[in-house]
């Protein structure tokens, strides 16, 4: 009866996210406990599916007791608990971050709970329409909490979002639609054969993909279907920066995985090998140019944004090569990505809070000021470049493996090139931080007075006259720490993530 | 070792690769009191030659490195017997830094040294091997640097030199790897033939000092500090010899001969030296040319078994790390008493430091041969190695490798005979040095006890020894002893008769020196040059590059102004807005479609 814990895990989060509203009737002050108190249960059940499916193997539980195909399926195996897992990290850890540093209020919350259920529904369906209803529950969610700071900058990257996104969920569910004339049913499962009985060079079945393929391209941001991507990042709270950039394209990415080779199967990339040349390209150029465009950001988290736009395209280029060491790579990579994208998004908060810095020159001899978030942003762009001992070296290096390993070199050669260029624009702001005098912005001169005054380290914020610490608290480096030394330590793990995710790629590669 | 069964705690502590614990212990030496943190490298290194007794032979601690199968701690008789010479003499290494001033943060560089060094040693594959071969290019680098003044530059030299050397083998790896399909040992016994060989043979070859590769040796190590060159002028030359044996294991004849030519050529530039420590740096090459002959000579040998030839190459470089570093330290005394560099400016110094002159003289009677020293075991063991070969008779039916190794012989002598006399002789001392100081007696005399242990009681090291317990003849039969004295002989009578020719001659070859020194620099200075200036405008091209890239990325609207799009009052608007991101999209979707039903 173990199975009973994953509609828990999508219901809880979405009914209790009326209380912050119902509560703050009356409590001024009620959101926060509330979304804390959920998503620490979500973590907490996401641990417990998480042992019990490495345990006992993948969990199924039929909604409502209905009969297959007809009924609504939720599958919790190795691949999906391990998003559920990343999903509940994440949720606790931006939590304790958006306490001091916002948004605050009840209903900041309670889309928070929201949003969260969406992306474990997106996670844990089994069935593809059901997964288009919580592809636009995220996405609505997402839209309300980009804009959730009121600016007008914010409230255009989010309606620029509802379009495109919504556009893309369309196309998914075009898709979707198309599968359904061929076969008649969208359980996942059930879809697997069905699709092979109808045949893999069906005009439908080909079509379906290239809708569901352009459809999550979008919501992953590849290039170009990009461009919602960096407003959206960099013109959020910092907070929902944080939660949206580490969870909603990795939720997307994993149902392409999980599309691509449990719906359509690893077949159906061999017999339309052009699709898979497709798509390497369509990815390739966007790990160069997301690369690129990042390298020429001057903004910190528009420069974030846009790495995204590779790692994204690294991830899609590893499902087209479509072999057991990508795909494990690429899984890797969307665990690891998602935690370096939360720990930069934070640490750039927390940099943005303290001294108003939000781009790279503003980010001039910080690492004196602030050695905790220098240091992690340091340290989690060295991991992001993709330099041992870290999980995004590890990521990244199976990737680049399987893709020698399928002879497509084009790929590994691609990945070195992004390698080079991920290398350029981190240790931009490696050397601003470090190297670089503090600029003197506000005319105080950019004396060395201050060099000495680490003892203000635990607080991260010193004495600076334009330094705001009480913008700041000890909890939130803490976050951004603990981020830091989990992407370092998690470079040891690659055979924890093998063991646990050898049955899935078993399942994927037969 | 521990047939006697050793309990199995024992065991599990014994299976730890020792690169792990030398490694912590360059951490801890930062952290701690200078004497307390010498203290602690001490101990560890000592622990490194305990465990190599202990432990039997097998593949332990293995692991998956990148996705490969490695091997970190391969115990073979060779990698053991290399093993316990490594953590004898950076015992006593470590000691003698700690006698002669040497500073923590010096020694920890030492530590992370001797754990590459150890990781190279113990390597059961070859990923694992040339990770740790790069690495001790870089420790080594940075020991070398630390001491600062004209180290500095010589280090830049020996950086490249290693760097070309650590790219050439990783080469070869990397095409051993295509050949074989498994880096490990087991897999395949030596490296594959073809490029690999090569490739390998050139890589490990820089490290091993081969003749025209090897200027970074007398180049590098009489630079740094007295204690930093006692640990750089046994590990990573003795190491290169182990890994050409592990990528040659059945010999070869290019690499006896070439280890032949070595011993004389190291020898002959080791006379015309006046600096102590150039001059042992010579006698490195010379040495190493005895082991890569005996080595070598395992595919030519034609009645002792193969492996006898094998085990000799390492048996020599197992002493040589003893005597070579006693050597280097006793030298090191000399310089640390008197700052001098120059034997000629010295003598006398028997009277006024003789506990050095004893020690000196250990080592020396060690590299020279003489019967009661271990040099004299593993040399007799290489000659009659070369003795059994019959590749190129050359006089007395004697091969010419047996030739080339009795002629270095003899040079060896009359160069030690010269560096004894110029130091400890040679008139009165018109200076009164102290002596060595406690740490640095300690030291040079345990590593001379070794020396004179396994010179006499050589059975416990013959049984160390890769195959060596097929060596029937007795190592003090009236043959090899005859061979011991004419060589001394030679030695002696050489010396008397061609000091003051020799002396001529260091000023000839210093003439000579002025010919080929400045070809070689110039050719060196346009090669350098050369790359240097490729190099700056790969460089300049890239920063211009990337300047520009800056400058046009980072106000994208001028830069699309300036080709023409737009005017400065009604500029183009260049992040897509929600209208062009829906066309780019519809684009894209059809585009998908044709590719799709139409591919």
């Amino acid at each position: 009866m173990s199975d009973v814990v994953l509609p828990l895990l999508v219901a809880l989060p979405i009914m209790i996210s009326v209380l912050p509203l119902i509560f703050g009737l009356k409590y001024e002050n009620a959101g926060w406990p509330i979304a804390m108190g959920g998503s620490l249960t979500v973590l907490a059940l996401a641990v417990y599916t998480i042992t019990e499916v490495a345990a006992n193997g993948r969990l199924i539980h039929a909604l409502g007791n209905y009969p297959q195909p007809y009924g609504i399926e939720l599958v919790g195996d190795e691949l999906s608990t391990l998003i559920v897992l990343l999903i509940g990290l994440v949720s606790v850890l931006v939590l304790v971050y958006s306490r001091t540093r916002g948004p605050y209020g009840n209903a900041f919350h309670s889309g928070y709970l929201l949003l969260t259920g969406g992306l474990l529904g997106v996670v844990l369906t089994g069935d593809l329409f059901n997964l288009f209803v919580f592809l636009e529950i995220t996405g609505l969610v997402t839209y309300a909490l980009v804009a959730s700071d009121r600016s007008g900058k914010s409230a255009y990257a989010a309606l620029k979002y509802v379009f495109l996104g919504t556009i893309g969920a369309s196309l998914y569910l075009i898709g979707v639609g198309y599968l359904y004339v061929a076969t008649g049913t969208l359980n996942m499962r059930d879809l697997q054969g069905a699709i092979e009985t109808v045949g893999y060079t069906d005009p439908l079945i080909q079509a379906a993909f290239g809708f569901i393929l352009v459809g999550f391209a979008l919501k992953v941001a590849l290039f170009p279907l990009h461009t919602w991507q960096p407003d959206a990042y960099a013109y959020a709270p910092d907070s929902v920066s944080a939660y949206i950039s580490a969870l909603v394209s990795t939720a997307a990415a994993y149902a392409l995985i999980r599309i691509s080779f449990d719906v359509f199967t690893v077949e159906f990339f061999l017999v339309n090998d052009l699709i898979s040349t497709a798509i390497m390209a369509a990815a390739s150029v966007s790990i160069v140019v997301g690369s690129l465009l990042a390298l020429m950001q001057t903004e910190i988290k528009r420069m974030f944004a846009y790495s995204s736009v590779a790692q994204f395209g690294m991830i899609v280029a590893a499902i087209a090569v479509a072999n057991e060491t990508a795909v494990f790579g690429a899984i890797i990579h969307l665990f690891g990505h998602g935690l370096m994208k939360a720990g930069l998004f934070m640490a750039a908060g927390i940099l943005a809070a303290v001294y108003g810095a939000r781009t790279i020159d503003e980010y001039a001899g910080l690492a004196n000021r602030s050695p905790f978030t220098a240091a992690s942003i340091a340290v989690i762009g060295i991991a992001l470049i993709g330099i041992p001992p870290s999980i995004g070296f590890l990521g990244k290096w199976f990737i680049g493996l399987g893709a020698v390993e399928a002879g497509e070199w084009g790929v590994a050669f691609v990945i070195f090139v992004s390698t080079m260029l991920t290398l350029a624009y981190v240790f931009r702001i490696i050397e601003k931080l470090y190297f670089d005098p503090p600029g003197d912005p506000h005319g105080h001169g950019s004396d060395h007075e201050h060099e000495h005054e680490h003892d203000g380290a635990a607080t991260d914020g010193g004495h600076e006259l334009v330094a705001d610490t009480s913008a700041v608290t000890v909890g939130m480096v803490v976050m951004v720490v603990s981020i830091t030394i989990a992407v370092v330590a998690l470079g040891f793990s690659w055979e924890l993530f093998f063991d646990l995710l050898a049955p899935v790629l078993e399942r994927f590669f037969q | 070792m521990s047939a006697l069964g050793t309990p199995l705690l024992v065991d599990s502590v014994t299976t730890i690769p020792p690169f792990a614990w030398i490694a912590l212990a360059a951490f801890v030496v930062l952290f701690l009191p200078r004497q307390a943190g010498h203290a602690v490298a001490a101990i560890a290194t000592a622990l490194v030659g305990i465990q190599a007794f202990l432990i039997d032979d097998g593949i332990y601690a293995e692991a998956a490195f990148l996705g490969f199968e490695a091997v970190f701690l391969n115990v073979d008789p060779a990698s053991r017997t290399m093993a316990i010479g490594v953590g004898i003499i950076a015992t006593a290494a470590v000691i003698y830094s700690w006698g002669s001033e040497a500073s923590k943060v010096q020694t920890a560089f030492a530590l992370s040294y001797v754990s590459s060094t150890l990781g190279v040693i113990y390597a059961g594959d070859w990923l694992s091997l040339i990770f740790f071969w790069e690495l001790m290019a870089v420790t080594s680098t940075a020991l070398v640097w630390y001491y600062g003044g004209d180290a500095i530059r010589a280090g830049y030299r020996y950086a490249i030199a290693h760097g070309i050397g650590g790219t050439l083998l990783l080469g070869a790896v990397v095409v051993h790897y295509v050949a074989v399909g498994s880096f490990l040992f087991t897999a395949e016994p030596g490296i594959a033939a073809g490029a690999a060989a090569l490739l390998a043979a050139l890589g490990i070859g820089v490290n091993c000092g081969f003749i025209l590769l090897h200027t970074w040796i007398p180049d590098t190590y009489p630079r740094p500090h007295i204690a930093a060159s006692v640990f750089l002028s046994v590990f990573t030359t003795k190491t290169a010899v182990l890994v050409m044996y592990r990528a040659f294991p059945e010999g070869a004849l290019w690499l006896a001969y070439l280890g032949g030519s070595m011993a004389v050529y190291g020898v002959f530039f080791a006379l015309l030296q006046y600096n102590p420590r150039r001059l042992l740096s010579y006698h490195i090459q010379a040495q190493v040319g005895y082991m890569l002959a005996g080595i070598g000579a395992a595919a030519l040998v034609t009645s002792e078994p193969s492996s006898f030839a094998s085990a000799s190459g390492i048996a020599h470089a197992f002493n040589n790390i003893l005597y070579k570093s006693l050597l280097f330290m006793a030298v090191g005394v000399v310089i640390y008493r008197t700052g001098e560099n120059d034997i000629r400016n010295l003598g006398g110094l028997w009277k006024v430091m003789p506990i050095t002159f004893a020690a000196y003289l250990i080592g020396a009677l060690s590299i020279t041969a003489v019967p009661g020293f271990s040099g004299f075991i593993s040399k007799g063991m290489v000659l009659d190695a070369a003795h059994d070969v019959d590749t190129v008779p050359f006089l007395l039916g004697e091969d010419l490798l047996w030739w080339l190794l009795i002629i270095g012989g003899v040079g060896t002598f009359m160069s030690f005979i010269k560096l004894g006399y110029y130091i400890f002789f040679h008139g009165e001392s018109d200076i009164q040095p102290k002596d060595a100081t406690t740490g640095q007696i300690v030291a040079m005399f345990g590593a001379g006890a070794v020396c004179l242990y396994y010179g006499i009681a050589y059975g416990g090291f013959l049984s160390l020894l890769p195959g060596s317990v097929e060596w029937t003849t007795d190592p003090y039969s009236t043959g090899h002893l005859t061979e011991a004295a004419g060589l001394a002989i030679a030695g002696f009578v050489g010396f008397a008769l061609l000091k003051k020719p020799l002396g001529k001659l260091a000023h000839v070859m210093r003439d000579v020196d002025t010919v080929i020194n400045p070809a070689v620099f110039y050719t060196g200075r346009v090669f350098v040059w050369g790359v240097t200036e490729v190099w700056a405008a790969v460089d300049r091209f890239v920063m211009n590059t990337l300047s520009t890239l800056k400058r046009l990325g980072s106000n994208p609207e001028a830069t699309v102004r300036k080709a023409g799009f737009g005017t400065e009052s009604k500029p183009i608007y260049l992040r897509s807005d929600v209208g062009r991101s829906v066309f780019i999209l519809t684009t894209i979707m059809f585009v998908a479609l044709v590719v799709l039903l139409f591919g």
